[in-house]
């Protein structure tokens, strides 16, 4: 291993400072220039700053993003959030594990080619199970695929750096002729390849000479159907392609745009016609990716929603300030500056009943006013984009194609709470977010939507980006403060709240993105329009993340008060492959699963807190009925304790200890009175925790407990009623197997002997319980006992 | 100022004082393991939670500030029940016994490891004052014990067992051989007097423990000579009758009266007997010559079903061992005394232990005395009975597991008030560890319980490198940053960490 240069250490100091709270952004630039945080450069630090080695070492062991140890070239982060859980993801770590021949308790192969390692979620929920290769996302990844996966990241990387430098000449507006290419840049189009097809997109463009410019359009939420693509042509009409792959995109351009000039016809059809020989068949056929927006499940999908957070879904570029701008943008901000005082903000506010939607569901309009009553003058405004719950996804795609909107909504906060400085916490995890947020605030500066004289008032706001270091518990209020001030993201007891004493004790108003994503409509619109729509008591829109075991997951934006019923099955269109419909796990790992004979409860924050459920951010994932509720419960627990920051003995030691009854629950191991036990300690955990995270953690258990409490009993009994507990099922291979060997060639063990035109069996010592060989026999002669 | 209650309790207290603060002043206790005066409430430990009116959870009292008008709720069931979890909650994470497994395994519950520390220094006589605590006649069982304690100890799974009873009877007889023996403080006289029938051992040692206590005691043995079946039932020849002798004697020394030649029940009925007495201590052996005196013992206490008569000894069935009778007989003057005062008889507490269990091979590596193999003489090749160097050398071989700070440790001492049940959750959890690099003090991370004191402390007094946390979760550790060693990290603070530790994780050289 090759020394470290430290001569870098004085550029990144030179650029972050020197105080204790530039901890972060040193360590994060730290890990970027080496890959690691080698100990001669972390004090190194501490001889050159005010930062202690106590600080050092307590900081960067706490965050999931530093690493102590030099990684491979490549990393490959397997994700674990709820919806790629259920899906398998667990075994499609090991198999990339085993792929790459890395030994139990290490992460990097003998090549130091790739780093494996588990990641919370990467909020793809949609495209489960994925897995993200350095920048690149995978959807729909599984055990055998993953020697696929690694050899095409491979193929298109060693691409790529053949051709840095030879970018391609970029169309720009003022070139546009006869229409546009709408290709949608949402974190899960681009795992399914957006950006490869937009640069296939780009690429036909420039050979053809098409006069269409390309243009990014955030998530339309229809993440069921990605990559999306849209036409619009200059006479108004406009095509909408689903599932758009990047060798499409000529034949779907050249169907609607004439090339231009002679070259620019002749060698479309020149390469038209070779890929037709090489593929020694039929061209693609087209119309099967066309989608009409009148089409029923499109209809169903949209039809119920009722778009304020997400606002001009689909049509609106999340990087084109003038466009937010004409679809009345900024009108909030400026009405809010020049027009209403303080107190009347608040009072719309107030009006429009809205419930800060990062979980807990508190008045918004209380949390402000009681910064206005605070002395101190001093006041910070805090963005929560540190969205941790696996299988929620809302706030990144807010950040991520709504950015104006959020910095709006966080403007009109600031002037309404007396704010002149920010912090937009968002985690690590969502890179594209930061990058869309981090240009958003330039570009609202430039237009002095930021900075000094707000729309031409006194009004001044400096926002700066605080990127998260992969901790869930920053997504708690105080940890969160701690995290942006220098320190271990340790909750701490509130009062006093940080609307009292929060950032460096001066008043800080913290408030979700999806929150801010609000507050635009709601004062251009009035409060009262707001509180037209929802329940007596929940109010407005929610944004959710539907995932999991149904037809068409997606982000979706609903009025309060449609059933989970009208959710799953209308705008999800059921449970995919027929399966039946058996609970939704809303709000991740502080809430709970709702069995489907509930689930016509309407969604607000009372009656989902009824059913033991929570709204918490708004994660849907819909689970069918072979998923054990037992091993729902494990996962969750198992995220929780992980999670925890460690600091008070209930969550530290008492989630672990639920964790443990829970494993040998799915491990056939368990006890009767391991139940109680569970039970026992779930009320005891509830009680005694000092913050959210802890006093909520129970809740997976406590639900499915309420709900599901005959198959904890069948596991003590041995059973697995889901067929789902590795260690209680067995696959087994039926009469009905014709030979054709395809299990055998799938298994990744070669627990399966090919033996063609006869019946395969599986040996039950080698097998690891994947489900390879089930998911591949086409006679469905693969069971679960 | 701001009007409170706890328990119903009404107490004015300033704005801004803490539930924990306001309690202190109505001289309620509340249990604490991280709060410490003059730092931040650290609300790590969980134990110092109470209910308070209005409220759906319970919350940590030494950072939630009181408010006018709020009602606390300190002494109640489920505050209690939510204390034991916590406090078990940590045992289960907790690598370290209190007590070593040599104490455990001794009948008499001697704390030998301190016997042991005593004589590595070759102070016999602390060693002998530990012993006689638990133990009547010393010299007496360095003869005749079967020394269970040997069997537990965890040197025997590195070479050999240390030599507890050959230690111990060095001591005993290094002290009997003194002009003056040790002799045990007795309080003044009270006006009380327990009469002791039969002078076997645990008779013998019910009267010792008794006298010291100012309680007149008269034994009645039917034999000529005070022993019982130390007389005339052990063959001289594995226990010298001088050894006797001159340990009876330090008992006559205390004031004990002895009636030799007197059978109760022949002689003076049982009734009679008592009614001359305050109380009365049967320690009669295994065959008693007079059927009217049955009875039966309660094991915990030693009280028989007859009032005012405790019994133990041999009379209980199926107890061998010299060592056992002993026992009783201390456990029975406690429960006497206690019957003698009005108060409830309870007998004697056994101590809260923790323990933890079998170590793998590569753990003992931690002990440094472990280390220390080849230049040991194996307990083994000692012929019967070892002079005073031997012992001293032995002595040097114990690898001292017992805990540091067994007694002043507040996790045991909460766990023992609260009736925590160390075992009641299993799971992982950490390794033991012993790190003696540092000069003054041993640092046991088995033992910590995360409650940041010390974190805090070596920050706010400026230590160069001090303690931090490290990790996150289940898994956090308190060490020192940057991967130096704990003789490194810690200079200026090594007093006050060590005091301010609530746990044996922090303790400081020595005995």
């Amino acid at each position: 291993m090759k020394n470290p240069d430290l001569t870098k250490i004085d550029e990144i100091i030179a650029q972050a400072g020197t105080t204790p709270d530039k901890i972060l952004p040193i360590l994060q630039a730290m890990q970027k220039e080496y890959g690691y945080l080698p100990q001669p450069a972390l004090e190194m630090v501490c001889r050159k700053t005010e930062i202690t080695p106590a600080a050092i070492t307590g900081f960067s062991s706490f965050y999931d993003q530093f690493r102590f140890e030099p990684a491979g070239e490549h990393t490959i982060r397997v994700c674990l959030g709820t919806a790629c859980h259920v899906k398998g993801a667990k075994t499609v770590f090991d198999a990339f594990k085993r792929h790459l021949g890395i030994p139990e308790k290490q992460d990097t192969d003998s090549k130091r080619q790739f780093t494996v390692e588990p990641v919370a979620c990467l909020g793809c929920c949609t495209l489960a199970p994925v897995v993200q290769i350095d920048d690149v996302i995978y959807g729909h990844v599984t055990a055998d695929s993953v020697g696929n996966t690694i050899k095409e990241y491979l193929a298109w990387y060693d691409a790529k750096k053949k051709n840095e430098g030879k970018a391609a000449k970029q169309l720009k507006a003022s070139d546009i002729t006869s229409g546009e290419v709408r290709v949608g840049l949402g974190s899960c189009c681009q795992a399914r390849g957006s950006g490869y097809l937009k640069d296939a997109v780009e690429k036909v463009i420039h050979e053809t000479g098409i006069p269409a410019v390309i243009k990014h359009v955030g998530c339309v939420g229809m993440c069921y159907q990605t990559p999306l693509m849209e036409i619009l042509l200059s006479n108004g009409k406009h095509y909408l392609y689903a599932g758009v792959k990047p060798e499409d995109a000529r034949d779907i351009l050249l169907k609607h745009f004439k090339p231009k000039g002679f070259a620019g016809k002749i060698l479309p059809m020149i390469s038209k016609g070779l890929d037709t020989i090489l593929t020694g068949g039929e061209p693609l056929s087209i119309p099967r990716h066309a989608i009409d927006k009148r089409e029923k499940h499109v209809a169903d999908f949209l039809g119920r929603q009722k778009n304020i957070a997400t606002e001009h879904c689909g049509s609106i570029s999340p990087v084109d300030i003038d466009e937010y701008i004409e679809y009345g943008g900024f009108k909030g901000l400026e009405k809010a500056v020049n027009n209403l005082t303080e107190d009347e903000i608040i009072s719309e506010i107030e009006t429009s009943g809205l419930k800060g939607r990062g979980g807990a569901g508190f008045p918004t309009f209380f949390k402000w006013k009681a910064l206005r009553s605070q002395p101190e003058k001093e006041r910070f405004i805090v963005l929560n984009g540190d969205e941790g719950d696996p299988g929620a996804f809302m706030d990144r795609m807010l950040m991520e194609s709504y950015s104006f909107r959020v910095i709006e909504g966080i403007a009109i906060a600031a002037r309404a709470i007396g704010a002149g400085r920010g912090y937009l916490y968002i985690r690590a995890e969502y890179p594209l977010a930061i990058e869309r947020m981090t240009e958003a605030i330039k570009m609202c500066r430039a237009r002095g939507f930021l900075g000094e004289n707000i729309c031409g008032s006194s009004m001044s706001l400096d926002l700066k980006i605080v990127a998260g270091a992969g901790a869930f518990v920053c997504g708690e209020e105080t940890a969160l403060l701690a995290s942006i001030m220098g320190q271990r993201g340790m909750p701490r007891l509130r009062p006093p709240y940080p609307a009292q004493e929060g950032l460096w004790g001066k008043p800080t108003l913290i408030n979700n993105v999806e929150t801010y994503s609000l507050v635009p409509w709601i004062i251009r619109n009035g409060g009262a329009a707001f509180a037209e729509m929802g329940t007596e008591k929940s109010k407005g829109t929610k944004v959710f993340a539907l995932a999991g075991k149904i037809a068409r997951g997606g982000l979706i934006e609903v009025p309060m008060g449609v059933t989970l019923r009208q959710v799953v099955e209308e705008i999800g269109g059921g449970i995919a492959n027929g399966l039946r419909f058996k609970a939704i796990q809303i709000g991740g790992p502080s809430g709970g699963c709702v069995p489907a004979h509930l689930s016509d409860i309407p969604v607000d924050y009372e009656s989902l807190t009824g059913a033991g459920a929570i709204m918490g951010s708004g994660g849907l994932v819909v689970l069918d009925e072979t998923d054990c509720m037992v091993d729902i419960a494990r996962y969750f627990l198992e995220f929780t304790q992980n999670q925890s920051c460690g600091k008070c003995t209930f969550c530290r030691v008492g989630t672990r200890r639920m964790l443990e009854i829970l494993d040998r629950l799915c491990n056939g191991q368990g006890k009767k009175s391991d139940i109680d036990q569970l039970e026992e300690l779930a009320f005891q955990i509830k009680q005694g925790s000092l913050c959210a995270l802890g006093g909520t953690a129970p809740n997976p258990v406590l639900s499915t407990l309420e709900h599901f409490r005959e198959e904890y009993e069948a596991h003590v009994n041995g059973k697995c009623p889901a067929g789902k507990c590795k260690a209680l099922i067995e696959y087994k291979v039926t009469d009905a197997c014709i030979g054709c060997t395809i299990c055998a060639q799938h298994c990744p063990v070669g627990a399966i002997k090919v033996m063609p035109y006869k019946k395969h069996e599986i040996d039950i010592e080698k097998c690891i319980r994947c489900g390879s060989c089930k998911g591949v026999c086409p006679e469905d002669a693969v069971v679960v006992e | 100022m701001i009007n409170i209650t706890i328990d119903n309790k009404p107490v004015q207290i300033p704005e801004g004082t803490t539930i924990l603060q306001a309690a202190e002043k109505l001289g309620i206790k509340i249990p604490t393991l991280c709060c410490l005066k003059d730092i931040l409430p650290i609300t790590s430990c969980m134990l110092c939670i109470v209910k308070v009116e209005g409220k759906r959870n319970m919350l940590p009292s030494c950072a939630t500030k009181a408010e006018e008008g709020m009602v606390v709720i300190n002494d109640d069931p489920s505050v209690a029940a939510a204390r034991r979890t916590a406090l078990e909650l940590l045992l289960s994470d907790h690598a370290g016994d209190c007590m070593g497994p040599c104490q455990v395994a001794c009948p008499a519950g001697m704390d030998i490891p301190q016997m042991i520390r005593y004589m590595s220094e070759g102070d016999s006589s602390g060693a002998v004052k530990v012993i006689k605590e638990h133990i009547a006649l010393p010299a007496v069982t360095g003869y005749i014990c079967p020394a269970p304690c040997e069997k537990a100890c965890r040197r025997g799974h590195v070479d050999e067992s240390i030599a507890v009873r050959l230690i111990k009877r060095c001591a005993a007889e290094l002290d009997l051989a003194e002009s003056l023996p040790y002799k045990p403080d007795v309080s003044p006289a009270q006006d009380k007097k327990v009469a002791v029938v039969g002078a076997g051992p645990a008779g013998l040692s019910a009267a010792y423990y008794l006298a010291q206590e100012g309680v007149s005691c008269t034994v009645f043995d039917k034999n000529e000579k005070p022993g019982g079946m130390l007389r005339y039932g052990v063959p001289e020849d594995d226990l010298p009758r001088s050894v006797l002798d001159a340990e009876i004697e330090q008992i006559k020394k205390l004031g004990v009266e002895f009636k030799q030649g007197v059978c109760i029940g022949t002689d003076i009925p049982l009734e009679e007997l008592k009614s001359g007495f305050d109380a009365v201590f049967i320690g009669t052996g295994k065959a008693s010559p007079d059927d009217s005196l049955k009875f039966s013992i309660n094991s915990g206490t030693m009280e028989t079903d007859i009032p005012g008569a405790f019994a133990g000894g041999d009379v209980r069935k199926g107890l061998k061992l010299t060592v056992r009778s002993l026992a009783d007989g201390k456990k029975a003057a406690v429960s006497i005394l206690q019957f003698l005062n009005g108060e409830k008889v309870t007998g004697s507490i056994s101590p809260f232990n923790t323990r933890m269990g079998k170590l793998e091979p590569e753990e003992f590596k931690q002990f440094p005395a472990a280390v220390k193999k080849e230049e040991r003489n194996k307990p083994s090749d000692f012929s019967d009975g070892i002079d005073k160097n031997q012992a001293v050398y032995e002595s040097a071989f114990c690898l001292h597991c017992d805990c540091r700070k067994a007694d002043l440790c507040r996790l045991r001492i909460y766990a023992q008030e609260y009736g925590a049940k160390p075992t009641r959750y299993k799971g992982s959890h950490r390794a033991f560890r012993y790190i003696d690099e540092h000069p003054e003090i041993v640092y046991e991370p088995g033992k910590c319980i995360n409650c940041g004191i010390c974190v805090h402390l070596t920050e706010q007094k400026k230590e160069k490198l001090g303690l931090t946390f490290i990790g996150r979760g289940f898994d956090v550790r308190v060490d020192v940053p940057l991967n130096r060693s704990i003789a490194e990290g810690l200079s200026k603070t090594v007093d006050e960490i060590v005091n301010a530790c609530p746990t044996g994780a922090l303790a400081f050289k020595g005995k």
